[in-house]
């Protein structure tokens, strides 16, 4: 069962030459085949052109050849929102309904560089706004986990089709949880690097100064090897930073003991569903158990957080969205009266209420006679927000705590109630307001059988600690998986 | 804070965005309660606090480079996905009658 593998399974496995690069890359077509009309992750699947390039590897293999790529012949699935040349890239959008972009994402060469076959393209949230995939304007995807509730979001798509086994990785981008919280949902590893640690270049933008590309996959290790493939400073990212690429695999199996973590108080209040709470605190005992101290700690802006974050996101989205205007690319409106009405209709007929409502609420924070009251302020809570990691961070090497205060909900739930939708992110905004890395990783599984997720955070550019810390963690608690209601 | 329809509907029209009536009303509730949440901020003392407009600034640089000619998109490459284009330019509706 070749799905079954992990991505450095499947890689050795290539390079024994105990299957060869085309049967996996079929083997997993057939898992979609079988699963994707229940799952809905994929917008598109490239069935030729990833079977193409599997057979061009195998012959290169045969002769010697391309067996020095981190990920040669692992089939992944990317995020709508990443540009891919000659392959269409909506972003979950209407707006984008045609657009097939001329060039490849800096994480793309990275990928097909190391060898890396991308297969399809993963449902989001449109622009990657929204928490349970529901935005997206094509169709919802379901949770592999329990096919009646969301996969959570935006990158919904790549966790499902992770957590589905239809690839055994993927990539998503994160602007306030985007990867933690559906990963959380589904029951996967995602991280959010530090910003600045990967490339940005062809990623659509939402929020510039927030979103991070980052990997999804089943297991730490596998998460630690794509982080590799992709991380890195890039001449066309001017906000990526040049600190050399660590080895992130090297540390990993190498014991924990005598880390310190803390438990920020704040994270742990009665918004948070007691079954969570359970599972993380056992956790907690367990990496006791391994060496490391526990000890509270405080965050004291946390509440503060949601707020922040939904001023500054969206006033970034309504600059950076201003350009789907009908003239350069995507869908175009009524095109018979003049230039200011064609804007308006595209933009009227083709971005979803979610976006809308977000380019409304940023041009309202960044208009006159508002400015100073919202970005502004929300811009100078942000500083208090970093100075408050920063404090926590002299006296503990991680923060560990719930990703999500919910468990997965169920399709429909929350999509007439806005806020509320924003208050699931309270656990992940501030990693990305202050720069720092987070990782989403199973803890347990809730009475139900849904996946319950623990976040860790780090420390700016200490991704190599935490993955080894991650590793030492997901050994001990060795998770055992319920079946998938797809294998029942 | 509160917020009335003819400030939303200033806003739509900045943003470029055409509601229907009843869109804009139910856009006004939400955004009177999304507000509402924000307006928590206000209670903290901000004064002498710089803003953050980027988790990293201390890390950051601008990047400088040598000016070479490089290869970039033909005009066709360019023009692939425009809804309207004609010889090298974009169509768009008319701009000055």
């Amino acid at each position: 069962m070749i799905h079954h593998l992990s991505i450095r399974e499947l890689r050795d496995a290539i390079l024994c030459k105990e299957c060869s690069v085309t049967e996996v890359i079929q083997g997993f077509f057939d898992r979609i085949d079988q699963h994707e009309e229940k799952i809905g992750a994929f917008l598109s699947v490239d069935y030729e052109s990833a079977l193409a390039q599997a057979e061009l590897l195998d012959r290169k293999l045969a002769r010697g050849e391309a067996g020095d790529g981190l990920l040669t012949g692992i089939p992944l699935g990317i995020k709508d929102n990443i540009v891919t040349e000659g392959v269409k890239t909506t972003c979950g959008s209407r707006i984008l309904e045609n657009y097939i972009p001329p060039y490849d994402a800096t994480v793309i060469r990275k990928l097909k560089k190391n060898g890396a076959i991308v297969v399809g393209k993963t449902n989001c949230d449109e622009f990657a706004m929204g928490s349970s995939t529901e935005n997206s304007a094509y169709f919802t995807t379901q949770n592999p986990r329990d096919l009646e509730r969301v996969p959570g979001g935006s990158s919904g798509g790549s966790a499902a089709a992770v957590a589905a086994l239809e690839v055994p990785g993927a990539l998503g981008s994160d602007t306030g949880g985007s990867i933690r919280q559906p990963a959380a949902f589904c029951g996967v590893v995602g991280l959010k690097p530090t910003y600045g640690r990967v490339s940005r270049y062809g990623l659509v933008a939402f929020a510039s100064s927030l979103d991070q590309i980052g990997p999804l996959a089943n297991n730490v290790g596998d998460v630690a090897l794509l982080l590799r493939a992709i991380a890195g400073s890039d001449a066309r990212d001017s906000t990526s930073v040049k600190r050399p690429v660590e080895d992130y695999l090297k540390d990993l199996g190498k014991d924990i003991c005598g880390f310190k973590i803390g438990i920020p108080i704040e994270w742990f209040t009665s918004g948070l569903d007691p079954q969570i709470e359970q599972a993380v605190r056992r956790a907690l005992k367990v990496l006791e158990g391994l060496g490391c101290s526990v000890q509270e700690i405080h965050l004291p802006h946390t509440e503060y957080a949601i707020s922040t974050y939904y001023i500054i996101a969206p006033a970034e989205a309504s600059s950076n969205l201003a350009r789907y205007d009908g003239v350069k690319y995507g869908y175009r409106g009524s095109d018979d009266t003049n230039l200011e009405d064609m804007f308006r209709s595209t933009r009227s007929q083709a971005f979803g209420e979610e976006v809308k409502r977000r380019i409304m609420i940023g041009n309202y924070a960044l208009s006159a006679g508002y400015h100073d009251a919202y970005f502004m302020k929300a811009s100078k809570v942000r500083t208090l927000l970093k100075r408050d990691y920063l404090e926590a961070f002299k006296e503990v090497d991680f923060l560990v705590g719930p990703t999500t205060p919910s468990l997965p909900f169920k399709l429909g739930e929350k999509k007439t109630n806005p806020l509320e939708m924003y208050l699931m992110d309270v656990y992940t905004v501030t990693a990305n307001l202050t720069g720092i890395p987070g990782l989403a990783m199973p803890c347990g599984f809730s009475q139900e059988g849904l996946p319950i997720g623990l976040q860790i955070q780090a420390p700016h550019f200490e991704e190599a600690k935490l993955l080894r810390f991650a590793y030492g963690l997901e050994a001990e608690l060795s998770i055992q998986h319920p079946p998938l209601v797809l294998d029942r | 804070m509160k917020i009335n329809t003819e400030e939303v509907e200033k806003i739509a029209d900045l943003s470029r965005l055409n509601f229907t009536p009843e869109e804009l009303l139910r856009f006004v509730d939400q955004f009177q309660k999304i507000l509402t949440h924000c307006a928590q901020l206000e209670m903290l003392p901000t004064d002498d606090v710089e803003p953050t407009y980027h988790a990293f600034a201390e890390e950051l640089t601008t990047p400088m480079r040598e000016d070479r000619v490089g290869t970039s998109f033909s005009s066709e490459q360019a023009l692939a996905n425009a809804p309207d284009a004609a010889e090298e330019y974009f169509g768009v509706p008319t701009v000055i009658e």
